[in-house]
């Protein structure tokens, strides 16, 4: 699904990833886990597009397409989404529309027809209980007065209606309280297939506990530093990341 | 032009007025008064920003000749096509002349309408004009000086506010002039109203200059609404002056939405004189070619517990020029007042320009004031996000801006204006809802 070689990527200057690779085959979960400024958001930023952060270096592969040629919502139209660590707010474009203009936008670059009002409505219901997001909701400002928890099971709603073929989950965890991680997590595993592959970046393991990945994966200094099974979080949750660092400068 | 010239022309065109207007003694001190004065000029401080020259270089015919009854039926047909479809009373105006058939005033209950050739006593400067200073104003002199149509409304309380009492000023001539109506409306004490102003021109109308002057009085808890869609054609001049006075507990909201013309100049003055009185102004200007657009505002607390806010909005593309300015007067023993102001730019064009000037002058010391401006582009971080969700780049900034200007249009109650707002944003931004029903 997802082939990362060698990437090299800086940021104002600043050389952010050194030669990362990372592969994520179709129907696995990845975690991405790392210390603070180890690169973990850069990586997803560039997944999606962000155009001030410089590739100067390596490929990046989708579905066997260069992901580095498209355009952002070129990305998100192949079924690519990226759940943002800090959602933006945007006054005045209502959770509906926003939704709906995203979906219409996929499936007419998809060759489909555009929902309707209607459509939109039955599509949405199921995922939005699943998600514990009430009806009046759809008619807030996107992320306009959400509280931390809710911004994020914002994101993992637009998600499930976009029914991406890989998200990169940029700490959604963080900020949330038990509950609502529960909820997050749940919205996360119902989406899990053999065509469905998701990055779950983060520094907690207490997410990878109610999502058990496939791999773990630890980022340190803007390159992979050890790769391993679900096993590999406990380890870091016990021991910190320092053991990884230094065997890593041992290596 | 030269003091003589402008005198000469004022002459010229008092000459033209019919023999019992020009008669009025109020009318030629006016008249006297402006020929003295001149046109403001940008080294008067409250005209820094707007150069009023075409005004007066243009040497506008003042005294509009009747409409043919042709250009009355292009009328028709313009306000049947393009006009704001509301039941209730409607005073049509064309080419500055009050059109009888088009019109349809006198049935309502609560609201009691007469025009200036029936009743000039209630236009004459004892009445209300007095109201306005024209020192700070005197584009109300020449208004004064030439006004030969208008309404002059009393609102009773029995008036329905849920049905607008609407004016529509239809440009439609091939004949360059420029009309000088009033309206006056006094609400009685309790009583409520909603008022539309709509201008639209015909595409092949005269590029002509409306200077229109509309005062308000509302007695105690009197209660009005009023709107203004400004849709002149791109060449058009439009000058207007809004003076609201608002006795005990009387409250005002007034929503400006100005998308035509070429120099647009609005005076909104406002004196809350006594205790309890209130006035909400919002405004969205949709600047675009070389449109210059100038918001003036002027609230006064006179009085204890009175309130203010003043929130516009500009979006400024091409060399557009919007121009905001807010004067806050607080005074002294006007305690426990609350004002609020505030004015967001955003710019799409690097030649597109945007001012905002808050103004605060204060005599009184348990107040709350505040006033916050921005001006800026797009958000880089929205931008992103939207295209992220997969909108292309120019959808994502068309559905940013129709944002922005969203936060203006949901203040209009009145869901005809809000929806005809809509429409215009709509036009404005092709992209913003392509293919998508709206919500």
């Amino acid at each position: 699904m997802l082939k990362i070689h060698d990437l090299h990527v800086t940021v104002g200057g600043k050389a952010i990833l050194q030669g990362l690779s990372l592969d994520v085959p179709a129907g696995e979960v990845h975690a991405l886990m790392g210390p603070n400024g180890s690169g973990k958001s850069t990586l997803a930023q560039v997944l999606a597009g962000r155009e001030d952060y410089e590739v100067t270096a390596g490929t990046i592969e989708y579905l066997g397409r260069d992901l580095l040629a498209l355009k952002p919502e070129e990305r998100a139209r192949a079924g690519v989404f990226l759940g943002f660590q800090y959602p933006i707010e945007i006054p005045g474009v209502n959770n509906a529309y926003l939704l709906k203009a995203a979906l219409n936008a996929q499936r007419r670059a998809n060759g489909q027809e555009p929902v309707d009002a209607f459509e939109f409505m039955r599509l949405i219901r199921a995922k939005m209980d699943l998600m514990q997001i009430s009806k009046e909701f759809l008619n807030r400002s996107v992320n306009v007065g959400f509280s931390g928890g809710e911004k994020k099971r914002n994101e993992i709603l637009q998600m499930l209606m976009l029914e991406p073929r890989l998200a990169v989950l940029d700490e959604t965890d963080s900020g949330l309280d038990v509950d609502a991680l529960k909820i997050v997590a749940a919205g996360i595993n119902s989406r899990r297939g053999p065509e469905r592959s998701t990055l779950l970046v983060t520094h907690y393991e207490r997410l990878l506990e109610l999502v058990v990945p496939d791999r773990v994966h630890v980022l340190v200094g803007g390159r992979i530093a050890k790769s391993g099974d679900a096993q590999l979080a406990q380890e870091l949750d016990a021991r910190g990341y320092d053991w990884v660092q230094n065997e890593a400068v041992r290596t | 032009m030269s003091t003589t010239s402008l005198q000469a022309h004022l002459e010229t065109q008092q000459r033209m007025l019919p023999a019992e207007a020009a008669s009025q003694s109020w009318r030629r001190d006016a008249l006297a008064s402006f020929a003295a004065r001149g046109f403001p000029t940008r080294r008067e401080e409250r005209w820094h920003y707007t150069d009023l020259r075409p005004l007066e270089n243009g040497q506008f015919p003042l005294v509009p000749r009747a409409p043919s009854a042709d250009t009355r039926a292009v009328a028709r047909a313009l306000l049947e096509k393009q006009g704001i479809d509301l039941a209730g009373e409607r005073l049509v105006f064309v080419d500055g002349h009050l059109d009888a058939t088009l019109s349809r005033f006198g049935a309502v209950r609560g609201l009691e309408i007469s025009t200036p050739s029936a009743a000039w006593d209630s236009f004459s400067p004892e009445r209300a004009t007095a109201a306005i200073p024209a020192r700070v104003y005197p584009l109300a002199l020449l208004n004064t000086a030439f006004l030969q149509q208008g309404a002059f409304v009393k609102v009773g309380p029995a008036n329905d506010p849920r049905t607008p009492l609407q004016f529509v000023f239809l440009a439609v001539g091939d004949e360059r002039s420029a009309p000088q109506p009033r309206i006056i409306v006094e609400l009685a004490e309790g009583a409520q109203a909603t008022i539309v102003q709509h201008f639209l021109d015909a595409p092949g109308a005269a590029t002509g200059w409306l200077n229109l002057v509309t005062e308000i009085v509302q007695a105690a808890a009197s209660t009005l609404t009023l709107y203004r869609i400004q849709e002149h054609g791109p060449a058009h001049l439009h000058t207007s002056l809004l003076n609201v006075r608002l006795g005990r507990d009387a409250a005002l909201t007034a929503g400006y939405i100005e998308r035509g013309g070429r120099l647009v100049r609005n005076d909104i003055d406002v004196m809350l004189v006594e205790a309890g009185a209130r006035a909400d102004l919002f405004g969205l200007t949709l600047g675009s070619g070389e449109q210059h657009v100038d918001n003036h505002i002027c609230v006064e607390h006179a009085a204890a517990r009175t309130a203010s806010t003043a929130a516009f909005r500009a979006i400024a593309d091409d060399s557009a020029r919007c121009v905001f300015c807010a004067k806050v007067i607080v005074q002294p023993g006007a305690q426990k007042v609350d004002a609020r102001q505030a004015s967001d730019g955003l710019l799409l064009s690097p030649r597109a320009e945007i001012d905002s000037k808050p103004e605060l002058e204060i005599y009184a010391d348990d107040i709350k004031c505040a006033h916050g401006a921005t001006v800026g582009e797009l958000d880089e971080g929205q931008l992103f996000y939207l295209r992220a969700r997969g909108m292309d780049g120019a959808a994502a900034r068309a559905m940013l801006t129709l944002a922005f200007a969203q936060v203006a249009v949901d203040r209009i109650a009145l869901a005809p204006v809000r929806a005809r707002a809509i429409a215009e944003l709509a036009a404005r931004l092709p992209e913003a809802r392509a293919g998508e029903d709206t919500w």
